[in-house]
């Protein structure tokens, strides 16, 4: 439906279709159709543990819509880096992808992607965003030289225009473009580096880009820079951008959808200023209670009672978040809510089921 | 170095440049040159220079360290054997004046006289490169030993270190890249093993191979007699011959220690997070392979300059072993004939070799590490 796939997988391409006609920063080339939507059905990742193989995630489905801003917060260890991974194929080892499917509109099933056929699609049609904090590049190594390492791993002719891509995207994040590619990593500020990650992960026109805590350990002004340009550059380019964040504020400023993990499960999906204007799920909701506020009492911020789950503190069976929900019903200890999906909301949680009595059961479709 | 601020201003654009006349003024800013960069470049050279003079200054206080400290062990040594030569010239029949300047023209250095003006005088000698004469082969300069034995020393040695380098470091990296597999364990293991077995037992153990069991090699001496010395087949056959078992037991004893330092260091690099953003920037696998491998290398760098230090100190077992004449087989030989001369020329030739190599392995990193070049760290 958008861009035909035996096309896209092809490896060598005519000189200049990567990047030919584009407009300095902006769009792709105007034949690039409509961003992807994602499909993430049934996926069950599990990690290798001295106890056995524990579940990070435990079935997730997620429906991105095209060119939308989708968030995903939780809190640390609910699996939402590794949901972000999975859409790469890129679980790290002694993690797993044990079962489900992602399909990516004009890639097919990632999941079944191998070898160079992965490889060209990472980079690509996927790209992805790593932690400011993270090195995330070549410390001996110039930008512009990576750049090109870049270029020729994904069969890229025409490396001069991947070059004058690349400092015109630059230079739309408001980069000094040629000086930028002439620094070495330690030479720049988090703030560059993390433009600089989000020029790589774009440069070859990928029109799926993936976010992984894009802001931590960025200073607000930088923290508000990026968020501007992550906004402006996905509207600009035709994106569908995925962005994984713990940190609400963030995710109510940027994304236009809301998907809260728990325990490696989404508990709660829909827009964004539905899901933190009128939280469904009991985990959501004290989620954004334990928020303090710039007006009002700070103390009326109320902590989640209890921990987090680890990977082996996690039930194996009935509600992973019964042990702290206020909520909890007997039928919770036996048997996993469902997501049910109502009008834009999709809720997993026994408590809420009478509110979806209409709409029917599963993700929507 | 400054590839990408030009690029587009060069005039000889590629294909693919037409067409994007209609952006210029977008671009237009980035083609004017950077401004702090010619500046950068000098304040980099300046940087590198400073670094230099202090290295300088700092080798030769340590220089001086040693000197004075193996002439202050030479002086109080029992047994100190100008005072000795002094004493059994004046035993022969020599009157001490005689004896005094017969030790004095032998030693260079008057053996009585206060011990202050004996090291003024020694210092003296040594600026002038003069470090006396050897006193088991009288009328020997010392120097001419020590260069005769160094440039036995140096081929051998040098060969054996930088096979050792490369054949460690390109196995170590696969060990370190496939150390869940089954070959990575086994070159781990093999590692391990040749590390842990003493260089003279791995000496005896190549001389029986091909020596006896399989007698191919000659057993010992740097070189067979009949030959001309010169650029002639037969005699660098034979010096090749000679060279063999020494650079073989050299590269095999060292080997080990590459292997393992390389596979850790692979280990450390690959946790890194660049690494994991190369793979999903689907980089291609020589590229990563690159990445990795050029990383990993660099602290092995610091430990093979300073091997190439040690190797002024020769490889003392094996050139015995080997029959050897270099400057291992130099060093030992001086201390059983208590020739304190050669002795502290010898030192004093390896001390300089290791500052001289630690100079050579700063420098040297400040090319290969761009973060110590700028003297920036992040």
């Amino acid at each position: 439906m958008t861009m035909n796939a035996p096309r896209l997988l092809r490896r060598s391409r005519p000189a200049g279709t990567v990047s030919g006609g584009a407009v300095p920063g902006g769009a792709p080339r105007p034949d690039a159709g409509p961003p992807p939507g994602v499909r993430v059905r049934d996926l069950t990742v599990v990690y290798k543990t001295p106890l056995g193989e524990l579940p990070a995630l435990g079935g997730v489905s997620l429906t991105i819509d095209p060119g939308t801003i989708t968030g995903i917060v939780g809190e640390s260890g609910s699996g939402k880096s590794t949901l972000a991974l999975s859409l790469l194929n890129a679980v790290q080892p002694p993690g797993r992808i044990a079962g489900g499917s992602v399909e990516v509109d004009g890639l097919g099933d990632v999941l079944k992607l191998k070898g160079d056929e992965l490889r060209g699609a990472r980079g690509r049609h996927l790209g992805y965003v790593f932690q400011a904090a993270q090195n995330s590049l070549n410390p001996l190594k110039t930008v512009g030289k990576q750049l090109l390492d870049l270029g020729r791993s994904h069969g890229v002719d025409d490396l001069a225009a991947l070059v004058r891509d690349a400092r015109a995207l630059l230079e739309r994040m408001g980069l000094d473009g040629a000086r930028v590619l002439d620094s070495h990593q330690h030479e720049l500020s988090g703030g560059m580096r993390q433009r600089v990650g989000i020029m790589l992960a774009l440069v070859l026109n990928a029109r799926l880009a993936i976010l992984d805590e894009p802001t931590t350990a960025l200073d607000m002004i930088t923290q508000a820079t990026i968020l501007r340009i992550v906004r402006e550059v996905h509207k600009e380019r035709g994106l569908t951008t995925l962005m994984v964040t713990h940190d609400i504020g963030v995710a109510a400023e940027v994304t236009d959808r809301l998907a809260v993990m728990y325990g490696g499960r989404v508990v709660e999906h829909g827009p964004t200023m539905d899901v933190l204007g009128a939280p469904s799920h009991p985990y959501t909701q004290g989620l954004i209670r334990a928020i303090p506020r710039l007006s009002g009492d700070p103390a009326e911020a109320r902590a989640l009672p209890g921990r987090p789950p680890t990977l082996g503190t996690l039930p194996t069976q009935g509600c992973v978040f019964r042990e702290r929900c206020p909520l909890r019903m007997e039928v919770c200890e036996t048997s996993a809510p469902l997501p049910v999906r109502r009008e834009e909301r999709t809720v997993a949680c026994h408590a809420r089921e009478p509110y979806a009595s209409a709409a029917g059961r599963g993700e929507h479709a | 170095m400054k590839l990408f601020a030009t690029r587009d201003a060069s005039p000889a654009g590629r294909g693919g440049r037409t067409g994007h006349t209609g952006s210029a003024d977008d671009v237009g800013t980035a083609d004017a040159p950077i401004a702090p960069d010619p500046a950068g470049r000098r304040a980099a050279g300046r940087a590198v220079r400073r670094r230099l003079a202090g290295h300088l200054v700092r080798g030769l206080a340590m220089i001086w360290v040693v000197t004075t400290i193996s002439f202050v062990i030479i002086r109080n040594i029992p047994g100190n054997p100008v005072l000795g030569q002094y004493e059994a010239l004046i035993e022969r029949g020599m009157s001490p004046d005689q004896a005094q300047r017969a030790t004095a023209a032998l030693y260079g250095f008057l053996p009585t006289g206060s011990l202050w003006q004996q090291y003024v005088d020694y210092l003296k000698a040594l600026l002038h490169l003069d470090l006396g004469q050897s006193l088991s082969t009288p009328g020997t300069e010392v120097t001419t030993l020590i260069a005769h034995a160094a440039s036995w020393t140096i081929l051998p040695v040098l060969g054996g270190t930088l096979l050792s380098f490369l054949l460690g470091v390109t196995l170590g990296v696969y060990a370190g890249i496939k150390r869940s597999g089954k070959l990575g364990d086994a070159l781990a293991i093999s590692g391990s093993l040749l590390h842990g077995v003493p260089q003279y037992v791995l000496g005896l153990l190549v001389l029986a191979i091909f020596t006896t069991l399989w007698p191919i090699l000659p057993a010992g001496g740097p070189v067979d007699v009949e030959f001309t010395p010169g650029l002639n087949g037969p005699y660098l056959a034979s010096l090749i011959q000679h060279a063999t078992l020494p650079v073989l037991t050299y590269a095999l004893a060292s080997y080990g220690g590459w292997v393992l330092a390389m596979k850790s260091s692979v280990a450390t690099v690959l946790g890194d997070d660049f690494i994991l953003a190369a793979e999903l920037r689907g980089l291609s696998r020589w590229v990563l392979f690159r990445y990795i491998a050029r990383n990993a290398i660099l602290p092995l760098f610091t430990i093979l300059a300073l091997s190439l230090g040690m190797l002024f100190g020769g490889a003392i077992f094996i050139e015995r072993i080997f029959n050897y004449p270099g400057l291992g087989l130099l060093l030992v030989n001086s201390i059983g004939a208590r020739d304190y001369a050669l002795m502290g020329g010898t030192f004093l030739v390896t001390t300089v070799a290791v500052i001289v190599a630690n100079i050579a392995a700063d420098l040297l990193y400040a090319v290969i590490d761009p973060r110590v070049r700028t003297g920036g760290a992040a």
